[in-house]
């Protein structure tokens, strides 16, 4: 996976990336009012189904889920603990199915569709004299566009290690990551200032 | 072209990476060769803008590259060492639009410009790949696609065949002998420098010869002790 976005021609696909964000953010509010566990695992339920009729595999899910996981079930296993087993599964199945339905969106939506979409929505801050539309429909494209790169580079490093016989440690993760990240993010800057993507005019 | 470095210096942290330059290019095909860490990279940059002399200056086609930035970066295309960084946009077709994002033409405008060029190095049938898809050819063909779409005249390239195996370098070698844009390419590859109109040899931050390529060629491997 080096790209959130899976081709397809399924009518997700095909639907305006603008009306996929609104129906995101929608849902979304609608979870957060939904106190019911059983209701909330119905709606987690459609998010994977909806993966598969996608044809996206079930390998290809627990890879967009993986990051995800760690946090969902900490969260879970706190408010569990803390307000009791309902509470504990309504954070479980909330948050999952949020997961899921966020990556129905990124799977579905190209992240050029994304940056154009997001700089229309800005258009009334930039009118405002807030910011500049396409810079931040240009940061949230980049944004989609690294997550995955971030997670291979992960793998790459914590590969490193094995092959010397190291047992990867998070600080000894972590500094290699952010290096090269902050190292390419300098090279991809000067790729978008040489290719005038932000030129004034 | 019509570059002219003035006494141009360029300090990274205090440490003198091109020392005080006067230089003029002009010409159709020129090439840059020098040992790793002699400045070729700091000195092409400087072309584009992306990296600002610390004192002296430098103009493009007359524009200066600090007080002109954009008209004087408009004038050239920049090929970086690793095309990896340069697609930013995953599927082709829309990286490519992307760098005429800025110029607010129609959808329709910009799908026939990404095809042109696409169709100019012969690979639309590539538009709709993931650039992680490419192989090393590929990405570096691409990597001129998104640069030429915005059509530039002077043409920079920075190690353009360096990552590649020999049929890629061939094909990308073959590609840049036959740009009609004018070029500035850095390169470790001898006889591609070979057949280009002139030759500057780098060394620690130093315009070390000038000239004819077979004459530049030779004084680099005598510097080094290479004969042949
Ligand atoms: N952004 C930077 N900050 C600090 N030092 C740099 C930077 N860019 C290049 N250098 C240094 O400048 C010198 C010349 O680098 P460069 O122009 O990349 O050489 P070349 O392309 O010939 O290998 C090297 O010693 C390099 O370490
Ligand atoms: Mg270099």
């Amino acid at each position: 996976m080096r790209s959130l976005h899976i081709d397809g021609d399924s009518r997700l696909h095909r639907m305006p990336a603008g009306l996929k964000l609104a129906s995101l953010a929608v849902i979304s509010l609608a979870l957060f009012t939904i106190n019911h566990p059983a209701v909330l695992a119905i709606a987690a339920l459609v998010g994977l189904a909806s993966h598969a009729l996608l044809r996206i595999s079930a390998a290809e899910i627990w890879r967009r889920m993986r990051p995800f996981v760690l946090i969902v079930v900490v969260v879970a296993l706190f408010t569990g603990v803390f307000s009791g087993v309902t509470e504990g599964l309504v954070a479980l199945f909330r948050l999952a199915a949020l997961a899921l339905f966020a990556s129905l969106v990124t799977a579905t939506t190209t992240t050029g569709d994304f940056i154009d979409v997001i700089t229309r929505a800005a258009m009334p801050l930039e009118r405002l004299g807030l910011l500049k539309a396409s810079d931040v429909g240009l940061s949230i494209g980049l944004v989609i566009r690294f997550i995955p790169e971030i997670l291979s580079r992960y793998e790459v490093i914590r590969d490193a290690h094995y092959a010397r016989g190291l047992k990867p440690r998070p600080l000894s993760i972590i500094v290699p990551l952010i290096i090269t990240t902050l190292r390419s993010a300098d090279e991809i800057a000067a790729a978008i200032d040489a290719r005038g993507i932000r030129s004034q005019k | 072209m019509d570059i002219h470095f003035e006494k141009v210096e360029v300090r990274f942290e205090g440490r003198t990476v091109i020392h005080p330059l006067d230089l003029n290019l002009s010409g159709r095909r020129i090439g840059i060769i020098g040992l790793n860490g002699s400045g070729k990279t700091t000195l092409a940059r400087m072309i584009n803008g992306l990296v600002k002399p610390s004192s002296g200056r430098v103009t493009v086609n007359g524009f200066d590259t600090v007080a002109q930035e954009d008209e004087a970066r408009g004038q050239s295309g920049f090929i970086f060492q690793n095309p990896q960084n340069q697609i930013i946009l995953p599927l082709l077709r829309e990286d490519i639009a992307l760098g005429l994002k800025s110029r607010k033409l129609s959808k329709d405008v910009v799908a026939a410009a990404v095809d042109a060029v696409l169709d100019r190095f012969g690979i639309r049938h590539l538009g709709d790949r993931r650039a992680h898809e490419l192989s090393g050819g590929e990405l570096q063909l691409a990597a001129l696609a998104s640069v030429l779409v915005t059509a530039p005249k002077i043409l920079v390239m920075d190690e353009p065949t360096n990552q590649l195996d020999i049929k890629n370098r061939n094909l990308v070698e073959n590609t840049i002998r036959t740009l009609p844009e004018d070029v500035i390419v850095i390169s470790h590859d001898l006889d591609l420098v070979a057949g280009l109109d002139r030759v500057l040899l780098v060394h620690d931050g130093r315009i070390a010869a000038d000239g004819e390529p077979a004459a530049v060629i030779g004084e680099y491997r005598a510097m080094h002790g290479v004969h042949g």
